[in-house]
């Protein structure tokens, strides 16, 4: 997988400053913080939790800002939208969608860790 | 990393930082942990103190403790969120002056004006360039800084009125205090000896007066009587003639002078009270009545003088021209001499009873002020003295003089002959 497909790491590094060791240390933080917010937003839908499924939809877009991931941001706007009309059935799936995605995000990310910045 | 409920400081190294007068502390509220490191990290390089929170009420704690110069907060928050954070921070005295950004990635105009409604001074969008991140967090700093500088103002202002009303106080009190004195060394009102009624009103132009009077005793045979005048008004005049009036103590001119011969007094009394090097002087009025005889002695300095009212005839004026005390140290002030009836008034007056302008600038008079006196007559002593002042305040249309007024009054009380001491 092509890690630019998935993360604008040029941007994510301007929103750093450029500063590698403060994306590196956003980085390990968006993977310890992120899982536990999408799996609030995955209980949320269980419990057909509208504020609740907000909350976490929000929370989880706010990170992803950070890392410059386009589409799971959309698709966490998306979660958070649908949260606050109460669709939980397409909530459901684009649930899904934003898990998904975050897997890919922090294979990404775990790869950066591990391997350093590509030259 | 778990920062929801601490604070730390940062420092930045950053060569491209604010120079120091532009950096602040900044509160930091934001509960999501990758958002409020990078936006922390962010601030700190641009040489601001960074204090962070994860939710509106650890964040009123920090704040309250802290003082930041600039709040930066979220909109969603767990336990209480941005604006119901701003909301509290208006209401708190301590806080309500704060300078609150608030971010957000609501940018309907609908929420902005609800921020706004609530508290918020500003709006940071998450998603906002560096560059506009700088430009609004000095924005922010800029307006708390002169919101404080103002505060500090005021607070200044505040304090120095409350240290002058508390000086103003005790002046007024010490003013007082010194008024009750001077009020005690004027004659009691009554009878001073028998068969002589004395009323008197003292209306100071200021708390207090320069014009004084007296009614001494001064042996069984004699009533010695003054009133003399300070140029000029307040403390100064009033020390002045409280000191002219020591000296006018009758066993203090008995000692110097042998007697309370009216000629004499004067004399030395301008021998010893020269015109000040600021121009201040006295006028002043002295008489003897020898009470065996009703036979009136009296001189003056540039005094105004005294009116004697007769139940059968127009009331005339005791004195002559003359200059004030301490114009000429070898002035001589000559004494006339007048026989007083049974019934007689005699008023001593500064001539600040009758200097009193009308609205449209017009003197009362010494001749208005004779013809209440003259009116007077067929009334008591106390009640032609309370028509004077009346008619002077009706005239100027107004109750406060512009000058110390005095008015005493002494009447033979219509005894025989001979027996006014008893």
């Amino acid at each position: 997988m092509d890690k630019a497909m998935v993360l604008d790491l040029s941007e994510a590094l301007g929103r750093a400053d450029g500063d590698r060791d403060l994306f590196l240390t956003l980085a390990r933080l968006f993977l310890q913080e992120s899982p536990k917010e999408a799996a609030a937003a995955r209980a949320a839908l269980g419990r057909q939790d509208r504020a609740g499924l907000v909350a976490a939809a929000h929370k989880l877009k706010g990170s992803v800002m950070e890392m410059c991931v386009p589409g799971l941001f959309e698709s966490a706007r998306r979660l958070e939208e649908l949260g606050r009309r109460g669709e939980f059935a397409e909530a459901s799936s684009v649930c899904a969608d934003v898990e998904t995605r975050l897997a890919e995000v922090h294979a990404t990310l775990r790869d950066l860790i591990a391997g350093g910045f590509p030259s | 990393m778990n920062l929801d409920s601490t604070q730390r400081l940062v420092r930045s190294s950053d060569s491209s930082a604010p120079s120091c007068s532009r950096v602040g502390t900044i509160l930091l509220v934001e509960d999501e942990p990758v958002t409020r490191t990078s936006m922390a990290a962010r601030l700190t390089r641009l040489g601001h103190r960074v204090l962070e929170a994860g939710n509106g009420r650890v964040a009123l704690e920090v704040a309250r403790r802290e003082r930041p110069d600039l709040i930066i907060l979220d909109w969603m928050m767990p336990e209480m969120d941005g604006p119901t954070f701003c909301e509290a921070v208006r209401r708190d005295p301590l806080l309500k002056s704060s300078h609150i950004l608030l971010m957000t990635s609501h940018d309907q105009p609908a929420q902005i004006a609800e921020g706004l409604a609530r508290g918020a001074d500003d709006f940071l969008s998450k998603s906002a360039s560096k560059q506009e991140i700088t430009a609004r967090v000095l924005a922010g700093l800029r307006t708390s800084r002169l919101v404080r500088e103002l505060e500090t103002t005021s607070d200044k202002l505040e304090s120095s009125l409350l240290l002058l009303q508390r000086k103003q106080a005790e002046t007024e009190a010490d003013l007082q205090s010194a008024a009750t004195f001077v009020q005690s060394l004027l004659p009691p009102q009554g009878s001073p000896v028998h068969g002589i009624a004395l009323v008197w009103e003292y209306q100071p132009s200021l708390t207090l007066g320069g014009d004084l009077f007296g009614v001494m005793e001064i042996d069984a045979d004699h009533l010695g009587l003054y009133i003399l005048d300070a140029s000029g008004h307040g403390v100064a005049a009033a020390l002045r003639s409280a000191s002219l009036m020591t000296f006018l103590r009758v066993e203090n001119m008995l000692q110097l002078l042998g007697s309370y011969d009216p000629e004499k007094v004067l004399f030395e009394a301008n021998r010893r009270f020269p015109l000040t090097a600021d121009g201040e002087y006295f006028t002043l009025w002295v008489g003897q009545l020898h009470l065996p005889t009703r036979s009136l002695s009296y001189a003056s300095a540039g005094h105004p003088g005294a009116l004697l009212s007769s139940a059968q005839s127009p009331s005339r004026w005791l004195t002559h021209p003359s200059s004030p005390l301490g114009f000429d140290p070898a002035a001589r002030f000559g004494s006339d001499r007048v026989v007083l009836k049974p019934a007689d008034r005699l008023f001593l007056l500064s001539d600040g009873i009758y200097e009193v302008p009308s609205p449209s600038g017009e003197l009362w008079g010494r001749e208005r002020f004779q013809e209440v006196i003259d009116a007077g007559k067929q009334t008591s002593l106390s009640a032609t003295i309370a028509s004077c002042f009346s008619a002077a305040r009706s005239w100027q249309q107004a109750q406060h003089f512009p000058d110390d007024a005095a008015l005493m009054g002494l009447e033979l009380t219509g005894c025989p002959e001979g027996t006014f001491n008893g």
